[in-house]
């Protein structure tokens, strides 16, 4: 295939998507199937053919739409009108929609979700750009959106030090949570030396309630493959590996098919648009384990062997899967490339703050009236995504905490509501961007005990190579246990401080490095609570039992009895 | 000189070397950091943090791993800095939390690096008092290693071990987190043949030696260094002995030798040292067909030196022999031959593997040496059966340095599986397999220009002629071709049996076409089968290798011992036992040799002479038929030194020494009986008179008052040993140089003539022995040294007669089902094994089995390691019986 056939496919495509007076989109994202997508696709086709609408009104199952609580969603498109989203959609009201709206004009009033809302309108979409709207099975439908021409323009127009460059330019940083400048990294592996190099999509997302790089590699795998192979062009690679977690079937079932089509077509394999670069991608499918989304396990993974981290450096741009320079970068990250490549540096750089550039994507979720994905510009304020985009936290409710970067990350108190989301900013907090999980939690959350949940997050999926993780995460969590279930003392909450700082800085990859993170957070905004589990045992949220004596404080005061009767006496010996 | 840069630790500059880990580089100049997952020759791995020191990285203190840190210029660290000290007591708190510290019943107590970084660098109090985690105890991960999980602080040595030295990842960790167990793989318990230096590695007690465990206290021991004779590579072990017993054995670090590595075999095969079995006094047999009594030192030496002397007057020395072996000491070894040859008069001593085999006596150039090869070429055997240690260095080389392995072997051996080529023949064909290279390699014009100028070159090309090669082999001679740094090792199967000569003189053809010859390398078998040679324990050559014939080195000789030697050359091995079981030799001296278990000829010859006399340490096959049991004593009750196989004379000192004993040293017993030996041949035929002592002149010669004393006049009796002492051996022993031996008897070997390919009868087609017996060493088999310990049954190769499974589906055999096989000299009856890696039309049955059955197919030691034999199903009948 050569760049002239893109644009005939792509014309093609226009072709037959005009030929049809509606197209009603369905959502076929895990979300949205979970809560019953499929029927209502069958619906809503079964109600075109009965209606012997078939010629002029097309199903079409798209990506996420966004407000994943309101799914299933559908989005009604008929030429020339303003699109128009239903919510809940069940078999019965695809049945109105197919009667009412697109045979009678007259919408469903009672399922319109207002695209007016700030959910949709706080949002700048430049990842999610195709999510919702094209078939993710259909190579057609991204080349319709001028899939493919990035590459196509990078390979016939681009040196690879001009494409690492532009990526510079545009002050992206990697979406997985770190923010190490994304050019330079490319950069880096583009002048490692070395015959063989590799490029990695992490889509190990492994964070309690994320699923960014889920949506994106459900929604719109062409884009992230287009993307990997710009990055394959720019570095020097021919090979790309796309490490997707276990628990996303759906996700590499399409990756799998974009790959062998995009594969026919010439637009990954050998000579990639007739050009002289080559680049293959293959999938590894994680196995469940957490760490594996640490980049050294996850390449020891890919290589077959345990998904368990090594020191650092040397680094994956000098040495990294078989000894050799490899890229690796988060799913996000390369979402972001093809519309720097298309729209250019500048039109990117213009998005977000001055050292955040762009968009992020978060998945929001916890007690807010829309929970679902969002993408937003970096810098909009926290208060704006609850409260905006989200709704809210509901009446009679309070908002307590945002908590970001999963078992990584921090809570943000709503003393700091109006702090921009950025890196810097959210890091002053003790939080970090994370991947994108945002939960959001409401006076009934309990603290520790939200620390706590974290910390055996943590304590489970520890690797248990180094030692500060494997013992102190358990260690840590003990102490959890105790002040949530009443029975610790006041050196526990010293000690648990202790540890801490110990693990954060003495454990060998991230994982344990970052899982004091929730508990060193919340102790910073929210110690009373902890002083009141421990002093008082009484838990104000209500949420802990605390049904335990303090038995080392019972230890402790032991010898100082003793000592105070001069024997030891007969109730206790 | 290193290229060096400067460090800063603690406020204090260092020159280091540049690249080094900071570990190592603080060893340097005296900041021992502690460690337990970094070990000097494992990959660093940072995952004990016991090792945090900080790091100024972009003006930022920061904890990094000392033993994943190369320095580099400008560095600045603080090791003993409160964080720094603080983050290390943090790590051993954490590490003890679920240790059991079980430590007054663990083996490590005392030599235990937990024990001892906690005293050191550990914080004193603990403030958790958790529950411990409880996991799996005494929990075998093989025969000869039990796990401890809960002692294990998963610092991963044994598994990188395994990985990286043996290539063989047996051990991985499983589950996660604090869940985190060592194991080995479900149904594939660990079986490397070196997997006990885990034991050593393991920094807890967590891997327990199951031979050893609950033996020893590390404290309470005596411990001596000494080297390990199992095999020719000479592993420097070091015998912790307690109450006159070997209790363990370790290794001991020679760089040059094993690294710091021993085998399995090394390690728990001992008990023979302590055996109940054990002889501990002489034995007599007062008349043919009685009993063996107990009797005393005097009686019996007295008793050997008068019959030995007497046959030796009456039927001419020529009717007395003796048979050592190649396990014995040089300083035993070379006063067997001066006893044979000085007293008896005799040429006839060898050993088993001596004579027989066309050895090229200077061994391997240095072991370590094949590291730095880029192609091994493995012709005729098998290191991971034969030299463990020496196959983890050849594994190194091929996994490290990207070196290939050529095979040549009539089993698809291990090391098959690394890159290479792997040529199978047949026993017998060996010959013609080195032909088929050497054609392939004169295809080649470069080849053919060079060879040209050899003497002989025309003969051999006109032999050759000009059949095609294969594919197998192209490839091999394209490998040879290619290689920077080819070495070619050959073992004794190779160069033994009928075609001996014409195998050597094929190989190095094939050599010196391929421009190796000087990298062509034999692997002695046995812990002394170079110093056997060089002490001249063979029936044509001196100490120092001077043949018999050569009147200088014979009359030097003379000169040294004081007596007139011998000027024919005596019988070999299997020509004694001929000449034994025939009435021509009529007394028989055994020193560790045992030819009865080797089969019923062997068998049948002893009973033949008139007076058999054996020295043993158990009361062997050939023990139970002799007229004189002399007890001898273990490597481990003397000192001794031994040549292995790249010439490291190496001393094993005495670690231990059985109280209730009356066996002696070998040198000692020979020592003895000379003085005792009588001077007058006359005296001895008068039989029941007392014996004069110190009669005759040569027994003056005689008057060694320790083993360093017969090693003193080794140095003048051998040349090569020329300068060596007992304390100038040192820890690491000396190897006899290789460049000396330009212009001495050994000069003869290194000839660059090219042998023309002797015309060969075409082997015989569908005979009635249809298949090729193939004999092998492995490495646990049952030996008599193998056979005292209870380790055997559970790691001793099966007892069968392996087949390819084609062959047997042919045969209508299955596995377990009782055959027979018979050669032209013997029958044996085994079970059958089926295995893939025998080859179609060959069968495989180890040495050494009970019974003796690859022996008695061969027939002799010297028919080489094949026979054509038949295999039928079912136990003998008795129309079939052979003889």
């Amino acid at each position: 295939m050569k760049r002239s056939d893109l644009q005939a496919m792509a014309r093609r495509e226009l072709e037959r998507q005009q030929a049809v007076r509606c197209r009603l989109l369905c959502c076929a994202s895990t979300p949205c199937l979970s809560s019953g997508a499929a029927t209502v696709q069958q619906a809503l086709e079964q109600a075109v053919t009965d209606n012997k609408l078939d010629a002029e009104v097309a199903v079409v199952s798209t990506g996420c739409m966004g407000p994943c609580s309101r799914g299933p969603m559908v989005t009604v498109q008929v030429a020339g009108q303003e699109d128009i989203y239903y919510e809940n959609v069940t078999p019965e009201s695809a049945q109105r929609i197919v009667v009412e709206h697109v045979m009678a004009n007259q919408p469903v009033a009672e399922k319109i979700m207002p695209s007016d809302l700030p959910f949709f309108a706080k949002q700048h979409k430049i990842v999610l750009a195709n999510s919702g709207l094209i078939d993710p099975e259909r190579l057609e439908d991204y080349v319709a959106r001028d899939g493919y021409s990035a590459l196509a323009h990078a390979l016939r127009e681009m040196t690879p030090e001009e494409v690492c460059a532009e990526i510079s330019k545009s002050g992206l940083r990697g979406r997985g949570g770190a923010g190490y400048p994304t050019g330079l990294k490319w950069d880096l592996v583009r002048k490692a030396p070395g015959e063989k190099k590799y490029v990695i999509a992490n889509g190990d997302e492994g964070d309690p309630g994320a699923y960014m790089d889920r949506t994106l590699m459900e929604s719109d795998p062409h884009r992230l493959l287009e993307g990997m192979a710009i990055a394959g062009y720019a570095v020097g690679a021919d090979q790309g590996f796309l490490y997707v977690r276990g628990e996303y079937p759906i996700a590499a079932k399409r990756l799998e098919k974009a790959i062998r089509t995009a594969e026919r077509r010439g637009l990954l394999g050998s000579r990639v648009l007739e050009s002289s670069f080559s680049f293959r991608i293959d999938i590894r499918i994680g196995a469940g384990a957490f760490v594996c989304g640490e980049e050294t396990a996850l390449m020891a993974s890919i290589m077959g062997r345990r998904g368990q981290p090594t020191p650092r450096p040397p680094y994956p741009a000098q040495s990294g899967l078989w000894e050799c320079p490899t890229l690796i970068n988060n799913v996000e990250t390369f979402g972001n490339i093809v519309p720097i490549i298309a729209h250019g540096a500048d039109w990117f750089a213009s998005v977000g703050t001055a050292k955040s550039k762009g968009s992020k994507i978060f998945a929001l979720a916890g007690k807010v009236d829309t929970t679902g994905l969002i993408e937003v510009p970096m810098g909009i304020t926290l208060r704006e995504v609850i409260y905006d985009i989200g709704g809210g936290v509901g009446e009679g409710h309070t908002f307590k905490a945002a908590q970001t970067g999963g078992p990584s990350g921090g809570c943000i108190p709503a003393e700091h509501l109006d702090t921009p989301m950025d890196y810097e900013s959210l890091r002053a907090l003790g939080a970090i961007m994370g991947s994108g999980g945002l939960i959001v939690m409401d006076n009934a959350s309990c603290m520790p005990d939200v620390a706590k949940f974290f910390m055996e997050f943590c304590t489970d999926e520890s690797c248990g190579k180094c030692v500060p993780c494997r013992v102190g995460t358990v260690q840590m969590h003990r102490i959890l246990e105790r002040i949530t279930n009443g029975s610790a003392t006041a050196a526990d909450l010293q000690i648990l401080e202790e540890l801490c700082t110990m693990v954060q800085e003495t454990s060998l990859c991230g994982l344990g490095q970052s899982a004091p993170n929730p508990v060193l957070s919340t102790l910073r905004f929210y110690r009373e609570e902890y002083e009141a589990h421990i002093q008082r045992r009484e838990c104000p949220a209500g949420v802990c039992k605390m049904t335990e004596a303090p038995t080392l404080a019972l230890m402790e005061a032991l010898p100082r009895r003793i000592r105070e009767l001069g024997t030891i006496p007969m109730s206790l010996a | 000189m290193p290229d060096l840069i400067t460090i800063t630790i603690d406020d204090v500059e260092y020159k280091v070397p540049n690249g080094m880990l900071l570990t190592d580089a603080a060893k340097l100049i005296n900041i021992d950091i502690p460690v337990f997952c970094s070990h000097p020759k494992l990959d660093p791995l940072g995952a004990c943090r016991m090792c945090l020191v900080e790091q100024d990285v972009r003006g930022r203190w920061m904890i990094v791993t000392a033993c994943t840190i190369r320095v580099a210029e400008g560095m600045k660290f603080r090791y003993a800095s409160p964080a720094a000290t603080q983050a290390r007591e943090d790590t051993l708190e954490f590490l003890l939390i679920n240790h059991p510290l079980d430590c007054p019943i663990c083996d490590k107590g005392g030599e235990c690096p937990l024990q001892d970084q906690t005293l050191k660098h550990g914080p004193g109090v603990s403030q958790f008092q958790e529950i411990k985690n409880h996991k799996a105890k005494r929990y075998p991960i093989s025969d000869l290693i039990m796990l401890d999980q809960e002692r294990c602080i998963i610092c991963w040595r044994c598994i990188r071990y395994l990985e990286e030295w043996e290539d063989k990842p047996q051990l991985g960790l499983f589950h996660r987190g604090d869940r985190s167990v060592i194991d080995f793989f479900p149904g594939q318990p660990v079986d490397a043949k070196t997997s006990g230096n885990i034991i050593e590695l393991c920094p807890v007690g967590a891997l327990t030696n199951r031979v050893s465990r609950f033996r020893y206290r590390p404290w309470d021991t005596k411990n001596i260094d000494s080297i390990c004779v199992h095999c020719s590579q000479g592993c420097n072990v070091r015998l912790d002995g307690r109450i006159h017993q070997l209790r363990r054995v370790v290794a001991r670090e020679n760089m040059a030798v094993n690294d710091e590595w021993i085998c399995d075999k090394g390690r728990f095969i001992h008990a023979f040292a302590d055996a109940p079995e054990r002889l501990t006094t002489p034995l007599i047999r007062d008349h043919k067909g009685g009993e063996l009594r107990e009797a005393g030192w005097e009686e019996a030496l007295a008793l050997v030196a008068q019959r030995l002397a007497f046959t030796a007057d009456v039927q001419g020395p020529a009717a007395v022999g003796a048979l050592g072996s190649a396990k014995l000491s040089n300083e035993a070894a070379y006063l067997l031959q001066k006893l044979m040859r000085g007293l008896v008069g005799s040429n006839n001593v060898d050993h088993r593997g001596g004579a027989a085999v066309l050895a090229d006596p200077r061994g391997l150039s240095a072991i370590r040496d094949v590291e730095q090869a880029d192609l091994i070429v493995l012709a005729g055997v098998d290191p991971a059966e034969e030299q463990p240690v020496l196959a983890t260095f050849i594994r190194r080389a091929v996994r490290r340095r990207g070196a290939k392995l050529l095979i040549l072997h009539p089993r698809q051996i291990e090391d098959t599986r690394y890159p290479g080529a792997y040529l199978p023949y047949k026993p017998g064909q060996e010959a013609a397999l080195f032909e088929g290279l050497s054609r392939g390699l004169l295809q080649e014009a470069r080849v053919k220009e060079r060879a040209a100028r050899l003497a002989g070159f025309a003969d051999l090309v006109d032999g050759l002629g000009n059949a095609a090669v294969d594919a197998a082999g192209a490839e091999a001679v394209r490998l040879m071709l290619s290689a920077q740094r080819p070495m070619i090792l050959y073992g004794p199967a190779l160069v033994s049996g009928r075609a001996a000569a014409a195998n050597r003189a094929s190989l190095m053809n094939f050599a010196l076409l391929a421009g190796c010859v000087e990298r062509t390398f034999y692997l002695a078998p046995e812990a002394n089968s170079v110093g056997a040679r060089d002490m001249g324990l063979l029936p044509a050559s001196l100490p120092g290798h001077a043949a018999i014939g050569d009147a200088p080195g014979r009359e030097r000789l003379e000169r040294l011992w004081g007596v007139k030697l011998p000027t024919q050359p005596g019988l070999g091995y299997d020509e004694m036992l001929e000449a034994a079981a025939a009435g021509r030799l009529r007394a028989l001296y055994l020193v560790g040799s045992d030819p009865a278990s080797q089969g019923p000829a062997g068998q049948a010859a002893l009973q033949k002479v008139d007076f058999l006399v054996v020295q043993e340490l158990f009361l062997t096959e050939s023990a139970k038929l002799a007229d004189v049991v002399l007890p001898a004593v273990s490597w481990a009750e003397t000192d001794g030194t031994f040549t292995n196989l790249e010439r490291r004379v190496q001393r094993a000192a005495q670690a231990i020494a059985n109280p209730h004993s009356q066996a002696a040293p070998d040198w000692l017993i020979f020592t003895e009986m000379a003085k005792l030996w009588p001077a007058v041949a006359g005296e001895a035929k008068a039989e029941g008179k007392k014996s004069k002592r110190k009669s005759s002149g040569a027994a003056r010669q005689w008057g060694y008052g320790s083993a360093a004393e017969v090693l003193d006049e080794i140095t003048r009796a051998a040349p090569m040993y020329d300068k060596l002492s007992w304390d100038a051996l040192g820890d690491e022993g000396t190897q006899w140089p290789l460049a000396d031996a330009a212009g001495s008897p050994l000069s003869a070997v290194a000839s660059r003539r090219l042998t023309p390919p002797e015309r060969r009868s075409v082997a015989p087609g569908r005979d009635e022995y249809p298949y090729a017996l193939v004999a092998g060493q492995v490495l646990f088999d049952y030996g008599t040294l193998m056979r005292q310990t209870e380790v055997t049954e559970r790691v001793a190769a099966p007892v069968a007669v392996s087949i390819n499974p084609a062959d047997a589906a042919r045969e209508k055999l299955a596995a377990g089902q009782p055959v027979s096989i018979s050669s032209a000299v013997g029958q044996v009856v085994l079970p059958v094994r089926l295995d893939e890696t025998v080859q179609p039309g060959t069968l495989w049955i180890p040495y050494s089995l009970p019974g003796a059955p690859a022996e008695t197919l061969l027939g002799s030691v010297s028919a080489g390691s094949g026979a054509r034999v038949r295999i039928a199903p079912g136990a003998l009948s008795s129309s079939e019986k052979v003889g």
